[in-house]
Formats: C-alpha cells, structure tokens, sequence
C-alpha cells in the first residue's frame, strides 16, 4: 500500500468513525430490539399474541421472542438468570420471589378476576360426595396444580370463607390435565381447575363431577391473578425499551379487548394454546387490565400473609414500574 | 425380496414378541373403546394413529422428531468423545481414578432431570442447554465402560504386541482400543437411551422445541391423542434407534461376535 493510498484509507476510517455516532439513531431506528419473553400456554397472555400478530412490536421497533413452558416453571429462575427479559407470572409466585429478596418489579397488569361469575378458577368435587363447604373438606385430599400460587392461595381462602380451616386439609399436587381424572377416580376429594381445565372436566367428566365455588370470584372479586415482570437494573438501565415493550403490548390488550366473544380472538388463542376452538367457545376468560395497582398488592400481600405465607414484602408501590401505573 | 418375505414369516412366528405387542394395541383399542377406562385421556388407538398421521403428513411430527434427534445426537457425541477419553485416562492411570473418582461417583447416580433448573441458569433454554444434558447423560456410561475395558484388556495381548516391538502409540491405536471397542459399544447403548430420555425430558421442562414440549403443549391443551401420539413417536424413536445401533454394532465388531462372545 502507497503513503497516498494508506493516508486515504485512514481519512476514510476516521471519517467513517466520526459520522457513525450521527448516523446512529437511524440505525438503531432501523434494527429490532430483541426481547425474550416467558410465557405460559393460557388464555391470560393473549394480549402479548394478539400484539406478536398484528405486528405492534415491530412498529415499537421490539422484535418478541416468546418462550412457552406448561406450568411456567422455568420463568422466574429464567428471568432472574436473564434468559429472559420479561415473564408473565401469576402475582403469588412473583411476590414470594420479592420476599426472597429478588429484585422483581411488574411492568404490567396481565389477568384480573372478573367481578361476577363466570370465574376462570372453580372448585369441583365428585358428584353425590355430599361436599358443598370447605368445612367439609377437612382432613381430606384437594389438589392444586402448585402449592403456594395463585390457584392455591385462592382455594384455601375459598375453604376458610366456606368455614374450613386450610391447615387441616391436605393439599396434594396434581398437574391440571390429570386433575379430573384424579377426582373422578377417587383419588382426591376436591380439585381447583383454571380454565380451561374448568370447562374440560364438566364437559368431559360431567356425569360424576360439579362444581361447588367459584374460588376467586367468590374470595376476592376483580382481584389480581397475573402480570409481566421485569428484573428491576433491567428497568434502571434500559427503561425506554420497556416502555416501547408495554406501549405495544396494551396496543394488543385493547384488541383483545375490543375482539372479547368474537370468533378472531378465539382462533388467537387456540392458535397458542392448541386448545380446539370449539372448546373455547365455551370457557370463560378473565379480564385483561393494563395497570397494577397498589391496592391489589396490598390485598394480594395481605392474603398470602393470612395463609401462611408472610414476610417482609416492599411497599407495593415499590415494587410496580411506570408502565404499569394507573 | 424373497428374503424380506422369509424374514416377515419369521417375525411372525407364534413365538414372535410382535403377537404381544399387537395384543396391547389391541387392549387399548378395545379398553377406549368399551369404557373399561372411562376418561377423554384414554382415547382409542385409532384415533392417536390417526392423529400421528395427520401432523406427520402435515410435516409437524417429522421437524419436532428432527430437532430432537439433532439435540440427542450433538450431546451424544460430546458425551461420548468426553466419556471415552475420561474412561481412558482412569483405567490408564491410579492416581487419575484416586483423585477424580470419588468426584464421578458422586455425580454420576445424580438423576438429570433434577439438574436441569440450575443449568437453566448458567447454559439457557436452547439447544446449549439441552445439547449439555444429553451429553452428561452419555458421558457416565462411557466412561465406566471404558475404564472397565482398558483394564479388562488382556496382558497377553499387550505383551505380545510389545514383544514384536510394536510402538507405544500403534500399540495403543492396533491393539488396545479395538480390544476395548466391545465395551465401548456396550456403553454407547446404554448412552444411546438415557440421551433420548434426557433429550425429551429437557425439551419438556423448557423452551419450545422438540418432541418433549410437543407432548406437553398437547397435554394442556386437553388433546389426548396428539399427545399420545408424541408417546408412539418416541416408542418408535427408541426402537429404531436400538435396532439401528445394533445392526452398526454387528458391523463394527463383527470379529467380537464371531469369536462367540455375545453370550
């Protein structure tokens, strides 16, 4: 290489150094911000589908990539490790994370129980047991998918509304799919399903099992079930992301919203779920909120603190992020 | 052609093992069919073959069933060229099996898929992670098999060769590896099941790839026969995959077998 041509090469290299800085913003404009996120094949995360298909996070310049895991198990521990940047969580299990000292802070409201039946959890018992109370479920078997969530929490507070004592009865994990088949074999006494297990068991199992509550709607109407976490030095650092993130996300919560009962919006979520479609007509759905607010915290806190799982929890307000306030 | 038709008739034989096997399909079938199980999670036969033919044909099956494959057979290789060179370097030399044994020892019953939550944290949820299970699932049963045939090799075998000067490194390439080869294999196949397991099981618990989450998504959403479906897949998978293995290991050791030592 020449003086001339090295001299020429260098020029371009500094020349091109210095305008890379004024060139970036349209760059960055142009390149999608990659975002994992954890999710759960329920009907709860419909918004965040119906954003991925019409395209609202792409138009926020995020490029979502979702990962599905029944049962969620990894999300949590995912995000903590940073796997992923977001995870839908049920609001139990996100806050037990909190008292164990991990910087979780909800970026978004995902699941609110509705204010009147049709509830998205129940309570059913075999047909003819003489059940109606959670007073008659003491010392006898109930299912919950996990201790300690959200489908727990609730069905013991439906059990001590009912006049039980939760202590005395015992709680055995059964996975959803087996739960009616668990009941009607007689190997529990009681199961509190999620829809749309709900559906699945009255419609399949009918003849030998009934519901007996409404295990949310009954114990806490228009109360929390779930919502989008984020690791909070994700947030500190990186904020502007999320907010682009939860603005296209809302976008899909008002489609959801505005689609509720119509055939699109069911064909979103068996396309997700693999739920056939014409089960889906038939379950019921929760409410899609927008915000967290700090009273359903504090009643969240309030309830987890009264069955047994009490501790040192922030200020509610503490723990909700911008995007997620009313 | 005549011998397909030869080994058809023998494989039909009264004896034959398949009479069984088609005697279970034939309970199921019947079983879903006339309530002795009464649950939409017990469907007929039938309807699971008609479902495995509907996502094959429509190209479903046949991509899950190659992601997973591809994820088993990474982690095997790894599994296996680690397992191999640890087996040599313990059956080669006392102080390596003294210092490192009790460490293998202790991992080695460890159960996999308890395991997989803390490799979340450090390997992800993609190919890396699940690639690693199957491969520590591989590694273990090579590694034994490998230390145990290097001591196994027979002395006469090596003082011979070294009577004929051989060198060490021809020694070790002519002599003692084909002599292991037998216990190698007999590991391989060992690894070669515990891989699928681990394969599927990671695929389960995390990310969305493969026959394992296929099997779960289905579960969930309340449909039986795709589900069980999945469960043929992987039955048929472990079938084809020992029948395979052992027409390579036929093959490949074939002077093993023909001194009669297959017991």
């Amino acid at each position: 290489m020449t003086e001339f041509t090295r001299r020429a090469a260098l020029g371009a290299t500094m020349g091109g150094a210095l305008a890379l800085p004024l060139a970036a913003p349209a760059l960055r404009a142009q390149a999608l911000t990659k975002m994992r996120v954890s999710v759960i094949p329920v009907l709860d995360v419909a918004p965040l589908h119906a954003a991925i298909a019409q395209n609202y996070f792409a138009a926020e310049g995020i490029e979502v990539d979702t990962s599905s895991t029944a049962g969620g198990a990894t999300g949590l521990p995912g995000l903590v490790a940073g796997q992923y940047r977001v995870t839908f969580s049920n609001t139990v299990s996100a806050l037990l994370g909190v008292r164990e000292g991990l910087d979780f802070r909800f970026i978004s409201g995902a699941a609110r129980s509705l204010a009147q039946p049709p509830d998205t959890m129940a309570i059913l018992v075999r047909k003819g047991s003489g059940i109606t109370t959670g007073k008659q479920l003491e010392g006898k078997r109930v299912a919950s998918n996990t201790r300690n969530n959200i489908v727990w929490l609730r069905g013991m507070a439906w059990i001590d509304k009912t006049g039980g004592d939760f202590k005395r009865v015992t709680t055995v994990e059964v996975p959803f799919p087996q739960m009616a088949d668990a009941l009607a074999g007689g190997q529990i006494d009681a199961g509190l399903f999620s829809e749309p297990f709900v559906t699945s068991a009255l419609e399949t199992h009918g003849d030998k099992l009934e519901r007996i509550g409404w295990i949310i709607q009954e114990t806490a109407p228009s109360s929390s079930i779930a919502q989008y976490v984020a690791m909070k030095e994700d947030l500190d650092k990186n904020g502007e992301v999320f907010e682009r993130f939860v603005r296209a996300l809302h976008r899909g919560t008002d489609w959801v919203n505005a689609a509720a009962g119509k055939p699109e919006l069911l064909q979103l979520v068996a396309n997700f779920t693999r739920v056939p479609l014409e089960r889906l007509q038939k379950v019921a759905f929760t409410a899609y909120p927008k915000e967290v607010t700090t009273a359903e915290i504090a009643e969240m806190i309030a309830t987890m603190t009264k069955f047994g799982l009490g501790g040192r929890y922030p200020a509610p307000a503490d723990l909700i992020f911008r995007t997620a306030k009313a | 052609m005549a011998g397909g038709v030869l080994a058809a008739t023998r494989g039909f034989r009264p004896s034959s093992g398949v009479w069984l096997v088609l005697g279970l399909f034939l309970l199921w079938e019947v079983s879903a069919r006339t309530g002795m199980v009464d649950s939409p999670n017990w469907p007929p036969l039938s309807r699971v073959a008609a479902a495995l033919a509907r996502d094959t044909v429509s190209g479903e099956i046949p991509m899950l069933v190659g992601s997973t494959l591809a994820r088993m057979f990474a982690g095997l290789a790894a599994g296996t060229m680690a397992g191999i060179a640890a087996g040599l370097l313990f059956g080669a030399s006392t102080l390596a099996q003294r210092v490192l044994g009790p460490t293998v020892e202790l991992i080695r019953p460890i159960p996999i898929p308890a395991v997989i939550p803390p490799l979340v944290l450090f390997l992800g949820l993609d190919n890396g992670m699940k690639i690693t299970v199957a491969a520590v699932s591989a590694f273990f049963p090579l590694l034994t098999n490998t230390a145990q045939g290097l001591r196994a090799v027979e002395a006469d075998q090596i003082a011979m060769a070294r009577t004929f000067g051989v060198p060490g490194w021809r020694r070790l390439f002519r002599v003692t590896l084909p002599a292991i080869l037998p216990y190698v294999m007999a590991g391989l196949r060992v690894a070669l099941a515990l891989a699928l397991v681990t394969t599927v099981v990671a695929e389960m618990i995390a990310g969305e790839q493969g026959v394992g989450h296929y099997l779960v998504l289905m579960q969930f959403a309340g449909r039986a026969e795709e589900m069980y479906a999945a469960v043929l897949v992987l039955a048929f998978l472990g079938y084809a995959l020992n029948r395979g293995f052992l027409w390579v290991e036929r093959r490949s050791i074939a002077w093993y077998f023909a001194a009669g030592r297959d017991g």
